[in-house]
């Protein structure tokens, strides 16, 4: 089996986010950077696919400089090789990360596809489908098991309130969502063989790939309201404070 | 949500910025560990150390170790990270990797085990007495017994423990009584109790190999009658299988102000006649051999107190930014001005910074202690190594005794900035007192740690050691001297090192004179004036390299940091060492009160 893994580096949840000058963007000095949850989660399916069915695990990032980390940890858990691909500053949106990513998964033979079914930086949910769609192959989304037999994967996974089983035939691209396994550490050894394990990196204008403009454009970026505090209902007496409180909770809150 | 345990920055700044570890690679024995792969390293270790470690901290504490039936169950939580620990093979990060160990320069070690040992240090006491076991057993065993033991130990599947303290042999260890007679076929039976033993029973593995010192019988008094012998709890059969029970039985566990998520065991070993050990090293050299680890053993200790200063100041200070409590002074009259974070009240101010600066020159001596010892396993020129060899002898005692006495008061203060809720247990601050108090203690108590430093360092090669020591800090303080806005933090470690040289040949003198017992009623006050000189010298010379970059147009992210630096080594220079001089002062004086007194005029009779 040759495995793809699609890995993101994004902030540590946590990390303070700070919106930037101009609003649009976060701001990135003092973050902790860490590979997102999700393709954790897919590392680690892939290796113990490789380790039941042999073969080899390659990652792959767009990402600037610093996401070799990301692909460093990774290596260091076990993959046999690292693919980042330098975006050069270029705005990218979810649909353009996955035709760049697309195109590069392109020039291998993948037989098994693994990404994170979102990042949880933007939470955009797309790069995933996206690639498959790209590449015309069968996509699963948010996969909790997953079984390989005869050229086919039968996957396991989560619907509203219950889950269900889908069979495809390979090669395909699933997503993982969290119960799929327990992602494993780094171990020690696993770090010093890492660096002797290549990365490639590819320049976006060496890939051959026009990403185009992004078709989203962030207009403004707000953090999530302060909670506001509680409110102390005041009264003469007992009787008066519960009469103001029942009006409250019908009136105001509309929840009786 | 802020950092945890240890600022990031401020590991990468000594690793980095202060000793340069990226340059021990140059060498052939380090040639793996370039900055990238250290920074690898230190990542994972944090990973695992806050989302592994740190989670069996407070469950660990309220758990604490149960004896049934001469079982020693340990936190249910500890099961999952040890095996975590030890599948990532973090237990034997410098050791040799023939046997199970990674090859790793001690400064990174004790890096990856600032985080380690900041989750919850009674946890890494079993991998870490482990450790320090198996080093014994490196060093003094046989071909045979290294691979019986070695491996086992170094990758974890049974731990290890030390077997000193016995009920009338603590600090005294001569005075043991555990005896060891041999057996035809040149095993030793070995009968007596021991106390104090930490990890000495636990169900986390299979096995457990307890070095223990015994007398074996007709070996004179004292301790150059005292051997050291390898006795398993479970009997090793010649093909590395478990064989019998070995008659070392568990009669108790301790009840303790800290660390309890780790089994303090008494144990008796051939009650029933059935305790038998194999000799490590050579007869009647046990403590020799002691000796030989205690510089492992004492820097281990000065990390863990460390480990928990550092992680109680983390705490304080991200409490102290979002705790709103009383209105800023200045708005003192104004009832309607806002409450501020107490982090901006100047006596909260004063204790964060107190914080600080001790974490941050603590952190530099204890890692520098780590790099000299990587130097001397560099270096080709045998006049180097002992020189370097002589200054980390002479530091130890510092890094244990006055780091834990410095620790101790960080997490004290550490309670404080929290106010009534340091004091709750729904906070770690007590906890991480707690804890941090047996440092002082065990492994030498710092008293002992003080006679070391002024009986046996300080004297050591006629007194080359401290003259060394005094040079290379000399070559800081010239550096810093050179730098505007260092020249008065420069003059004044000056200063108190001038002044440290007077009283260190004052107190060598005295302990030659009559007054004998006098110099060493002070040898604490000593210890503690050295390690106020040494970190102020830690904190001048993280100032100089803080000054170098500011100067060079640091970059954004990392000018409030290197500003903090500068910071540190003002306070410690301005308000901290004043007090270090009229300590000093104190012990020109060598009042002989404590020895003149009698012991009925302590009263209370």
């Amino acid at each position: 089996m040759e495995i793809a893994v699609l890995l993101k580096q994004v902030p540590a949840t946590e990390s303070l986010i700070e919106i930037a000058d101009g609003g649009t963007t976060i701001k990135t000095d003092g973050i902790n950077w860490v590979m997102n949850p999700y393709d954790e989660l897919a590392v680690e399916e892939a290796l113990q696919i490789r380790a039941a069915d042999g073969g080899t695990v390659t990652v792959f990032s767009l990402g600037p400089e610093k996401a070799v980390e990301a692909l460093r940890t990774a290596l260091a858990m076990g993959a046999d090789t690292a693919v980042r691909i330098d975006p050069q500053g270029k705005p990218m949106d979810g649909l353009s990360t996955a035709k760049v990513l697309a195109g590069e998964l392109k020039k291998g033979a993948f037989d098994l596809i693994i990404a994170g079914h979102r990042a949880v930086d933007d939470d955009n949910f797309q790069v995933g489908p996206a690639v498959a769609e790209l590449m015309g192959i069968p996509h699963i989304s948010m996969v909790i098991r997953q079984e390989v037999t005869d050229g086919r994967i039968r996957c396991t996974r989560t619907i509203d309130g219950g889950t269900l089983v889908l069979e495809t035939a390979l090669p395909a691209l699933i997503t993982t969502q969290r119960g799929l396994n327990e992602p494993r550490y780094a171990s020690l050894p696993g770090i010093m063989k890492a660096k002797k394990k290549p990365i490639d990196t590819r320049a976006l204008s060496e890939t051959g790939t026009d990403p185009g403009e992004p078709m989203v454009r962030t207009i403004a970026m707000r953090l999530p309201p302060q909670r506001k505090g509680g409110r102390i209902i005041e009264g003469d007496s007992a009787t008066a404070k519960a009469e103001a409180l029942v009006k409250a909770l019908r009136e105001e809150a509309k929840v009786i | 949500m802020a950092q945890v345990i240890a600022d990031r920055r401020d590991v990468d700044f000594v690793l980095h910025e202060q000793l340069n570890v990226g340059a021990l690679s140059e060498h052939e024995k380090y040639a793996e560990f370039n900055k990238k792969t250290v920074d690898l390293i230190i990542s994972e270790a944090r990973n695992l150390a806050i989302k592994e470690i740190l989670p069996t901290f407070k469950e660990g504490d309220e758990q604490g170790c149960r004896l049934e039936n001469g079982q020693v169950s340990v936190p249910e939580s500890f099961k999952r990270a040890y095996d975590l620990f030890v599948e990532g093979e973090w237990l034997a990060m410098p050791e040799d990797p023939e046997y199970g160990g990674q090859g790793m320069p001690r400064t990174i070690s004790l890096a990856a085990a600032d985080y380690f040992n900041g989750a919850n240090y009674a946890f890494m006491m079993y991998p870490g007495l482990t450790h320090g076991a198996a080093l014994l057993v490196e060093a003094f065993g046989t071909e045979r017994q290294k691979k019986l033991f070695l491996k086992n130990m170094f990758t974890g599947k049974w731990t290890g423990t030390m077997l000193l303290t016995e009920p009338e042999a603590g600090s005294d260890v001569g005075n043991l009584t555990t005896s060891a007679v041999k057996n035809e076929d040149g095993t030793y039976s070995i009968t007596g109790n021991k106390i104090f033993i930490s990890a000495g029973e636990h169900d986390l593995v299979e096995n457990i190999v307890h070095p223990v010192l015994a007398r074996i019988e007709g070996a004179p008094a004292g301790t150059k009658g005292i051997s050291l012998f390898l006795v398993p709890k479970y009997r090793v059969n010649e093909d590395g299988s478990l064989g019998e029970f070995n008659d070392v039985v568990c009669t108790g566990i301790e009840h303790k102000m800290g660390i309890n998520g780790n089994a303090t065991c008494s144990l008796t070993l051939g009650g029933k006649g059935q305790c038998v050990g194999e000799l490590l090293g050579e007869a009647n050299k046990g403590m020799r051999a002691m000796f030989l680890m205690m510089n492992e053993a004492r820097l281990l200790v000065g990390m863990q107190g460390f480990c928990c200063a550092s992680a109680s100041f983390m705490n304080a200070v991200n409490y102290a930014r979002e705790r709103v409590q009383g209105k800023n002074l200045l708005q003192m009259m104004d009832p309607n001005a806002p409450s501020v974070p107490i982090i901006q009240h100047p006596d909260v101010r004063r204790m964060l910074i107190s914080m600080k600066s001790y974490v941050e020159g603590m952190r530099s001596l204890l890692y520098y202690a780590g790099y000299l010892s990587d130097q001397v396993a560099v270096s080709d020129d045998e006049a180097e190594k002992a020189r370097l060899q002589g200054m980390l002898d002479l530091l130890i005692p510092i890094c244990k005794g006055y780091v834990t006495d410095k620790a101790f008061e960080v997490c004290s203060t550490g309670v404080q900035v929290y106010g009534g809720y340091g004091f709750i247990k729904e906070y770690p601050q007590e906890q991480l007192l707690r804890d941090c108090r047996i440092t002082m203690i065990y492994e030498g108590t710092n008293g002992i740690q003080a006679m070391d430093l002024l009986g046996r360092k300080l004297g050591m090669n006629k007194g080359k050691p401290i003259m060394d020591l005094m040079v290379e800090i000399q070559k800081t303080i010239a550096q810093a001297k050179a730098i505007d806005n260092l020249k008065d933090y420069a003059a004044r470690v000056e200063k108190a090192l001038n002044r440290l040289g007077e009283i260190a040949m004052h107190l060598g003198a005295t302990a030659m004179s009559p007054k004998v017992m006098s110099a060493f009623a002070f040898a604490h006050p000593f210890m503690e004036a050295s390690g106020d000189v040494v970190t102020a010298w830690m904190l001048l010379w993280r100032g100089v390299i803080a000054a170098t970059q500011l100067e060079k147009g640091a970059k954004k992210k990392d000018q409030a940091f290197y500003e903090g630096q500068l910071k540190s080594v003002q306070y410690f220079t301005q308000a901290v060492l004043p007090i270090t001089m009229g300590k000093m002062d104190a012990i020109m004086n060598t009042c002989e009160a404590a020895v003149e007194i009698t012991e009925d005029a302590f009263g209370g009779k």
